[in-house]
């Protein structure tokens, strides 16, 4: 029999997703969640042609301006159209966030399953390195990194990175442990494979999955914290748009002017639902495939 | 008399358990586990020669440390003039040409990623035997020698039963052309009805690809009808090597005849109403002193519990290891 | 004697991605206090599912379980959970596969015995439980049981917890015991052991037994009577002798036949396997479930459900061609 996952991967209920699945059920709820993110993204891209607007240029005359059939979702308090501020900081966070995943599941990976298939010192080396990076707060940590290297892209992928990989690593390298007893393993060395080759295609295909099914959940949490460190003041300068600046700087307007807070904040949370959606439904069909 | 294919002496595996900072503080070092214990034994050139024991007997550690997948803590395995267990790197990688091992357990010794065209051409391309077509064609004979239709090649270890796995695990095995095959256990996890398919098998391919085999087991009527020799062991140590027709007629090591006895005859007009053997297998970890089996044996004397018996042979090709094997002639 | 088991059309479906799966299919046999009574059957036979589904075990949600399954006066196959749970331990105890994955491993041997006493009310007290516990582990050849009361189960080898998991069956003065491959994952002379003890112990109490196996040789040395079980369905029950000299089912023969024997005397070098696989329970074949591997298979054989019949007093077979085997074994014995 094949080996369970030893990692308990249950559904993350962000965001109301769970209510949403029990609206539409199941399929529906994972078929909603991916069309939303199409459009959001498809937006992204598309933005130079869905808007006129620049998202730099400012009019100060035309400043915090209500929304209209002018301005969707308002102007902000330099006159800068927020729909297209949206529009174009969409791109930025979601690119942000995808790859702020995809590195810490790189390193993460690599590392846990060098730590799992060689076990000895290797391993006690870089779990003590993992506890060590897990007994930071993840938030800490990335504001204490981007602090040390100053604001700016570069500054937002390492510190994300650093503050994430650890988990990636305790996954893959309890599901190694799991994996390199099958008796294939064992009989790939009998073949005289290399532990190269081993490790790269015959044990990395049969811990992916459940790496997968975290990361799917992981995404939410990157695209919280990329926004809250914007929110903080440490994501990319201005005028650069991001939903996490755009509600920072709109935090004094906040009663005055609850567009440029509110409506950059509904974006958040509809990606965050939507990416929810598609994530449990990706992470129940793989569970399900297994 | 021919020298032999294999000659293994004096292999010992002892592990190493870890102990904990308390064992270390007063100075006692770690446990120590020994699987293997001094064993000797030789293996002829297109032979088969059955080891049989139950758990803890070590025959699965000396299964494994023949191709260097435990490495023995001594010994020498000589194999056609090289000892096995001071190859470095290189030269093992091609020893590991001539002596391959099938698994126990169906459900795990296939990649459930790889499809079985894939585990066989990666085998073919490892050991730089055929690539391209002629790996094609080598994976068609192979599937065919196992008793597979060709079509079996595209399809994943999922949609196939125990024993089809199993057979796939002799293709893979058969891949680097060995004349030397080690099976552990081949027919533990499968149907009854499927394991008379594979010990068929078995005996044919050695028929027809020459090959020399050692078959580990646990369940001695199964070995019966493939084997030319049969070892027997116990706590490490072989306590009884014989022809198959002698140890199955004329067994003389009282556990030898125990296991025979214990296994439960498919005759309802022979009812067995005595146990066996009483009593377990001594902890690994507190071994005790002399001959392992004493605890448990009937003939037990002081001798025994002091002194561990060695082989010695009784004829040809028949050796057992136990003091007081002149009186342990009576059997039925 | 007393007819403690009356199994009849008892037909267990689980719902599967694919459809609904007939995993135990119009299973009927009788048992009687103080008979063993051996099902045999190799994977996916639909033994131990047939087990579970007569104490409504059966580890899959909405499963349906029809038919009748007489304990004495009560229809389990009826009954509710409530009930059910009243006869399970008490009256009707189980003993799953793995002994040692049956021992919780966070729990005392001792509590583990008792729980079902103190559940059930066979004792009062505690005490009482425990030194009736201690008297059970006796019983089953645990040595020093008062001192090893309080122990746990990772300090007992395999074959002291089949032993423990026996003491537990017995806790509650059972009438029947349902043991499901008591000894398939134990070594050899240790399953010798467990199962003269079983069979001891089912004679000296009186109980019935249903002893699952896929071993011919478990059967045989313990069982008065054996049904054989093929993908969901029995397809043979006799008395043990008669089912090993003359089966009446080609399945059977085909089992006995590939057995490898011990002590036979001619030294066939081969040994006789049965051609090809058993059947999916999603695509079975039309007509015997048995015919594509059968030597014997005639055109009837593929035609519509083949019933369970008496082909002798005392013996059914689901082989339309049983009495020919019947003659076939005659006439191959008196030449």
């Amino acid at each position: 029999m094949t080996e369970t996952p030893i990692i308990p991967t249950g559904r993350l209920p962000l965001l109301g997703s769970s209510v949403v699945r029990r609206l539409i059920g199941q399929r529906g709820a994972m078929v909603a969640g991916a069309a939303i993110l199409i459009v959001i993204i498809g937006a992204s891209f598309l933005a130079p042609w869905i808007t006129p607007y620049d998202p730099l240029d400012q009019n100060l005359r035309g400043g915090l301006k209500p929304p209209s059939w002018e301005h969707l979702f308002g102007t902000d308090n330099f006159g800068r159209d927020i729909f297209t501020r949206v529009l174009y900081a969409a791109k930025i966070d979601l690119s942000i966030s995808f790859l702020c995943v995809l590195f810490p599941w790189v390193l993460g990976t690599i590392l846990g399953a060098l730590a799992g298939y060689f076990g000895g010192f290797a391993d006690t080396l870089i779990m003590r390195t993992v506890d060590t990076f897990t007994a930071f707060p993840f938030l800490i940590m990335a504001i204490g990194v981007i602090a040390v290297l100053g604001p700016g892209m570069t500054s937002i992928y390492i510190a994300l990175t650093l503050a994430g990989w650890s988990m990636y690593a305790r996954i893959v390298r309890a599901e190694v442990l799991v994996v390199k007893r099958a008796e294939y393993i064992l009989a790939a060395r009998a073949l005289g494979f290399s532990h190269a080759r081993i490790i790269a295609r015959h044990v990395l295909p049969n811990i992916i999955t459940p790496t997968i099914i975290f990361a799917m959940t992981d995404i939410v949490l990157v695209i919280l914290s990329t926004t809250t460190l914007a929110f903080l003041g440490l994501g990319l300068p201005p005028p650069t748009p991001t939903w996490g600046t755009m509600i920072s700087e709109g935090k004094s307007f906040i009663f005055t002017a609850w567009w440029i807070v509110t409506l950059p904040g509904l974006a958040i949370v509809l990606v965050g639902i939507s990416l929810s959606l598609l994530g449990d439904g990706i992470a129940d069909w793989l569970r399900n495939r297994e | 008399m021919t020298s032999p294919l294999m000659d293994i002496r004096g292999l010992t595996k002892t592990f190493s358990l870890p102990g904990g900072p308390l064992r270390r503080l007063t100075g006692r070092g770690p446990r120590k586990l020994t699987a293997l214990n001094d064993v000797s034994l030789q293996i002829h050139e297109g032979e088969i020669l059955s080891i049989v024991g139950e758990s803890g007997s070590g025959k699965t550690t000396l299964g494994r440390a023949l191709l260097r997948l435990e490495e023995p803590t001594a010994g020498e395995v000589d194999f056609r003039g090289q000892d096995l267990l001071k190859l470095s790197h290189v030269p093992l990688l091609a020893a590991r040409r001539e002596l391959q091992m099938i698994f126990q357990d169906p459900w795990s010794s296939l990649n459930p990623r790889l499809s079985i065209r894939q585990t066989l051409a990666e085998v073919l391309y490892v050991h730089g035997i055929a690539t391209g077509a002629r790996a094609q064609a080598r994976i068609a004979e192979l599937l065919n020698l196992v008793g597979l239709p060709p079509e079996a090649a595209d399809r994943y270890p999922r949609h196939f039963s125990g024993g089809q796995r199993q057979r796939i695990g002799i293709a893979r095995a058969l891949a680097v052309a060995p004349s030397f095959l080690v099976a552990d256990e081949p027919v533990s996890a499968v149907d009854v009805s499927v394991q008379a398919q594979i010990m068929n098998l078995l005996i044919d391919l050695r028929a027809r690809l020459g090959l020399t085999m050692l078959i580990i087991a646990h369940d001695l009527s199964v070995v019966r009808y493939i084997s030319d020799r049969v070892g027997v062991m116990y706590f490490g140590r072989i306590v009884e090597m014989a022809t198959s027709d002698r140890i199955f007629s004329s067994p003389r090591h009282p556990y030898t005849q125990g296991l025979l006895r214990a296994a439960p005859r498919p005759d309802p007009s022979r009812l067995s109403t005595t146990v066996a053997i009483h009593g377990e297998p001594p902890s690994p970890l507190n071994p005790p002193k002399g001959c392992a089996f004493h605890t448990r044996c009937p003939w037990a004397d002081a001798r025994c519990r002091t002194e561990t018996p060695a082989l010695t042979e009784l004829h040809s090709d028949h050796t057992v290891a136990c003091h007081n094997h002149d009186q342990t002639t009576e059997f039925t | 004697m007393t007819l403690l088991l009356d199994i009849r059309g008892l037909t267990t479906v689980i719902p599967t991605r694919k459809g609904p799966l007939t995993v135990v299919d119009d299973l009927t046999f009788t048992l009687e206090s103080g008979q063993c009574l051996g099902l045999v059957g190799e994977s996916g036979s639909g033994k131990s599912m047939a087990c579970r589904s007569l104490l409504g075990l059966v580890p899959v949600a909405d499963s349906t379980t029809s038919g009748q399954a007489l304990y004495k006066s009560n229809d389990l196959a009826k009954l509710s959970e409530t009930a059910l749970t009243k006869i399970r331990g008490r009256e009707i105890a189980m003993m799953v596969q793995d002994a040692v994955s049956a021992l919780n491993p966070v729990w005392r041997i001792g509590d583990q015995i008792t729980e079902a006493m103190l559940a059930h009310g066979i004792t009062r007290t505690r005490g009482e439980a425990r030194s009736r516990a201690v008297a059970l582990m006796r019983q089953v050849g645990i040595p020093d049981p008062e001192n090893r009361l309080d122990d746990y189960p990772h300090q007992f080898s395999g074959g002291m917890c089949q032993r423990v998991v026996i003491a537990a069956a017995l806790a509650c003065n059972p009438q029947l015991i349902i043991a499901d491959e008591p000894t398939t994952a134990l070594d050899v002379t240790v399953q010798d052991q467990i199962l003269k003890l079983l069979i001891a112990l089912q004679r000296d109490l009186g109980l019935g037994l249903l002893l699952v196996t896929h071993d011919m040789g478990v059967v045989a040395q313990s069982c008065q009577r054996v049904a054989v079980m093929y993908a969901g369905q029995i397809v043979e029950i006799a008395d043990t002798p008669d089912l090993f000299t003359a089966p009446h089912h080609p399945y059977t023969q085909g089992l006995l036949d590939c057995i490898p024997r011990l002590d036979t005397a001619e030294d066939s070098l081969r040994l006789t396997p049965i051609n090809g696989m058993p059947p999916d329970l999603a695509d079975l074949p039309r007509g015997c479930r048995f015919h594509p591997r059968c030597p014997i298979a005639t055109e009837a054989c593929r035609e519509g459900p083949i019933p369970l019949r008496e082909t002798a007093p005392g013996r059914l077979s689901r082989c339309l061609r049983a009495e020919d085997m019947a003659a076939r074994t005659l006439a191959r014995v008196s030449a």
